[in-house]
């Protein structure tokens, strides 16, 4: 069995969770797959996921687990995963999940793979990948030891609208966990003013991104148009944010965020391998650059060779018209 | 503000070649002589041991089979035993092979390793003997007592970019130790301080500098039998310019092609990473690449100078080995047995001195004994002039060269020579007054094909190189003459000679350009702190554990 760990905040889902039960039904061949969604309040969450084709949908809510603790997660996790002894333990490789897994396979003395990123047989004979060495390489894993095995999976791996429906709503079942509030060392602060700005570009559906051909921060209000008129967020490469134009949570790229949205719209982005491996998972691709060697173009499913100080009015012309 | 000490018997700053020969040497003594036990501590920057080391390499194994008589039966990584030499000059569009193999490139016997994962190995068989070892950790500063050296300071966590501490601030460890043993490579930052603070290069020439860039590839089956060890001379290089480049084939279809250019030219519009695409498109080369990948990239300097050019080694309570002192043999190219070396006979002075309770700078001398002894001046002393001789031209330099080979190294007296960085001309002396319209541009803005020749950024990538960003930027450069006076002057030749696009001239918004520093992008090859001509630049480690990953390099 495959337990898949879903990832949600008083009622709203992480998107990647979807992702997640993608990978664990590539992985599963055969299998039965269960989720478990914790917390404290989990909302509307469990009677979502139970159209995913999934054998049941498991709700353990507890008081001690809002607001997060790696502690009270651990503890839950732990209780949960003996109880059902899976073969597999899958989760999205998000913060949270960073934060918690090693120490939930420490405890329990079980392989973890992080950040995987796709995975070839099927079942107990599994190869995951992962990349090293900045996405150059991938290796191979195969976890050791007795199962169950934690995995996670990269955000974008696999795709959310790829997820098999069921033909009915999974059971959703009640769990109870039994947690020593005493036994939490940790006590979260409210969460911080910045925390709640900052934009976690990964969960954009739409990006639109400027590079250096903006020439000066002036432009940017042309973006911030052709961005509202998209619905989407703005990020940047590097030398924008180095600037300070943009903060530096709107980097995408090797020392920035990594991201998967439906549209990336690259304006004067050269496309230096730096920035291209954040962003190259995107559904699509589209460039804006005045040098038709640049090599945002061989990423790129549509290429506008031009002036975006041309263009980027034009398109929200037409945006607008829409 | 309080720091954590710790006190050990000798400490090694630099886990290369070097400083993993002189631990493992002391722990060898301790077995052998017994006695007192001695704490042994081996600070190394890089997160993993092994991370950081890139050289082309050949190694001549005279020195590991004495460290390691049975480093067969320990799993030695050395690659591939060399079967054949070739030697060519390079002209625009062909190659002329040399008649003889000059007998200095005469491998055989010799191997082809990738440094960095040799002394990955050898981080194993120090770790194994139970000498701590802390990857991760630079040597920042010099603690002394007068001109006593009494240990390191380790680097600060955690200090942020504006030189704030950040919340997970940790101060440096002041490591106190008996002996001090200084293996921080080539131009490393500890000797560099030491050199100027106790004045121990007074009498020598100035040291002489190269730097080497790197790819790792992987070819097509079958081009080129593993062992295949090719050097050239010529393209794309002047008759002026001190350099050549290789390709040494390892096995798995993979192959090490790389650029060496001496650290004294006189063009200041120069660039070492253009030179080395030049050298790729050379046909010669480009159809041995073809339909191969880059998959490795990397840049460290080299030190050329020879011995003349050896600063005094030893002083109170420290002693230098490895590329910091120089110790490499610019004829046959190669450094990693002479490191080694000088890494066990300082062992071997810091193991006594510390038992004889004594390590005074007349104590610590006997190093110097000790090399004047072994193979290591064998080696160097008839190859003395040889850099400085390359220093009038590509045929004098030949011609020397040769007959050192025949002659065992006679010559009347010390070949002078000048700081390479001295060296370079200004724009207008050496392109003239119409120089710019035909002026090579920086190889950023050379078009490359990111098949077989790639930009400097990309490049930077393949090198695996990584910062934590939120650091004080470790390249200090203490004048702000770049745009008014250097860039007019030498083209801003920091932009041209770092192989990483550390140096970038930025408009200022003001009609002029400034300069920014990236220095997330720092491969740690030193070339900045050697080549400004105005000696302005001056490298410090980063944060513990940045830098490349030159796996497999």
């Amino acid at each position: 069995m495959i337990l898949v760990v879903a990832e949600q905040c008083e009622g709203r889902l992480n998107r990647a969770t979807w992702e997640t039960i993608a990978g664990a039904q590539a992985l599963a061949g055969g299998m039965p797959i269960k989720i478990v969604v914790i917390g404290g309040t989990t909302g509307d969450v469990p009677s979502d996921l139970a159209s995913a084709d999934v054998a049941e949908v498991l709700v353990a809510e507890h008081e001690s687990l809002e607001p997060y603790t790696p502690d009270g997660f651990t503890m839950a996790l732990q209780t949960i995963v003996e109880q059902l002894s899976p073969d597999f333990v899958v989760l999205p490789h998000t913060y949270q999940t960073r934060d918690f897994a090693p120490s939930l396979a420490a405890r329990m003395r079980k392989s973890l793979v992080t950040d995987v990123t796709g995975v070839s047989g099927v079942g107990s004979s599994a190869t995951f990948s992962r990349p090293m060495f900045q996405g150059k390489l991938s290796a191979a894993v195969m976890p050791q030891g007795t199962a169950p095995h934690f995995v996670s999976f990269q955000i974008g791996a696999y795709r959310a609208d790829a997820v098999q429906k069921g033909s009915a709503p999974a059971a959703v079942t009640k769990l109870t966990v039994a947690l020593d509030a005493a036994k939490i060392r940790q006590t979260p602060e409210a969460p911080f003013q910045e925390a709640q700005q900052a934009v976690d570009l990964s969960q954009a559906e739409r990006i639109v991104a400027i590079g250096r051909g903006i020439k000066a921060p002036e432009h940017l209000g042309i973006i911030d148009t052709l961005a509202k008129a998209f619905g989407a967020e703005v990020a940047a490469s590097r030398p924008i944010c180095d600037s300070g134009w943009l903060p530096m949570d709107r980097q995408i790229g090797s020392s920035g965020q990594t991201v998967t949205p439906k549209l990336y719209v690259a304006l004067g982005i050269s496309g230096a391998i730096q920035h291209v491996v954040g962003m190259k998972g995107s559904q699509t691709i589209v460039a804006i650059n005045k040098d038709a060697e640049a090599p945002i173009f061989e990423v790129a499913d549509y290429g506008i060779v031009g002036d975006l100080f041309e263009i980027v009015p034009a398109l929200v012309a037409e945006l607008e018209k829409a | 503000m309080e720091r954590e000490t710790l006190e050990v018997d000798v400490l090694i700053v630099g886990g290369g070649p070097a400083g993993l020969s002189a631990a493992l040497r002391l722990a060898q003594l301790q077995k052998e002589k017994g006695g007192k036990e001695l704490s042994v501590a081996v600070l190394e920057k890089a997160r993993e041991v092994g991370a950081h080391m890139m050289s082309g390499a050949v190694l001549d194994p005279s020195t590991l089979k004495d460290l390691i008589p049975d480093f067969k039966e320990k799993g030695a990584p050395l690659a591939s035993e060399i079967h054949k030499d070739h030697v060519y000059f390079l002209t625009r569009r062909s190659k002329i092979p040399f008649p003889i193999i000059p007998p200095p490139l005469q491998n055989h016997g010799n191997y082809v390793i990738s440094l960095a994962t040799f002394t990955k190995w050898l981080g194993e068989q120090v770790e194994a003997e139970g000498v701590d070892l802390f990857s991760g950790f630079p040597g920042q500063d010099i603690l002394m007592d007068g001109d006593r050296v009494i240990g390191v300071r380790t680097g600060d966590r955690g200090v942020g970019k504006d030189g704030e501490r950040r919340p997970n601030f940790e101060p440096g460890v002041d490591i106190k130790a008996k002996v001090t043993i200084f293996c921080d490579g080539v131009r490393g930052n500890l000797t560099k301080e030491l050199i100027g603070r106790l004045r121990l290069s007074q009498d020598r020439e100035p040291e002489q500098y190269a730097i080497g860039i790197k790819e790792l590839w992987e070819l097509p089956a079958g081009r080129l039998a593993p062992g295949t060890v090719i050097h050239t001379l010529g393209y794309p290089l002047k008759h002026e310019e001190f350099g050549g480049a290789f390709i040494y084939a390892l096995p798995n279809n993979q192959a090490f092609v790389g650029f060496v250019v001496g650290l004294d030219y006189r063009d200041p519009l120069f660039d070492p990473h253009m030179n080395f695409n030049r050298f790729k498109q050379h046909p010669f080369v480009s159809k041995l690449l073809a339909g191969g990948q880059m998959i490795r990239y990397g840049a460290k300097a080299l030190p050329e100078g020879g011995w003349n050019t050896i600063p005094r080694t030893f002083m109170s309570g420290g002693l230098i080995a490895g590329d910091a002192g120089g110790f490499m043999n610019s004829l046959r190219l190669k450094g990693v047995h002479l490191a080694m070396r000088t890494g066990m006979l300082a062992a071997e002075t810091a193991f006594d001195a510390v038992h004889a309770g004594d390590t005074s700078a007349s104590a610590l001398g006997a190093y110097q004994r000790r090399i004047d002894a072994s193979p290591v001046k064998k080696e160097l002393y008839p190859v003395r002039n040889v850099h400085q001789a390359f220093g009038f031209g590509l045929l004098p330099g030949l011609i020397h060269a040769g007959l050192v080979v025949v002659t065992g190294g006679w010559w009347p007296g010390t070949i002078k020579s000048h700081p390479g960085h001295e060296r370079m001309r200004k724009v207008l002396e050496y392109h003239g007054a119409s120089g710019s319209g035909d002026v090579p541009m920086p190889s950023n803005e050379t078009p490359t094909d990111r098949v077989l020749t790639f930009d400097k950024l990309t490049n930077v990538h393949y090198s695996g190189t990584a910062h934590d960003e939120d650091q004080p930027v470790h390249l200090l450069v203490k004048t702000d003459i770049c745009h008014t006076t250097c860039g007019q002057e030498y083209g801003y030749p920091c932009v041209r000679f770092c192989p990483a696009s550390v140096y970038e001239m930025i408009d200022d918004g003001n009609n002029g350009k400034k300069l920014q520093i990236n220095a997330s992008n720092c491969v740690h090859c030193k070339t900045c702190d050697i080549m400004d001509p105005y000696a302005a630049i001056t490298w410090v480690p980063p944060e513990g554990g940045g830098g490349p990953q030159y796996n497999g390099m």
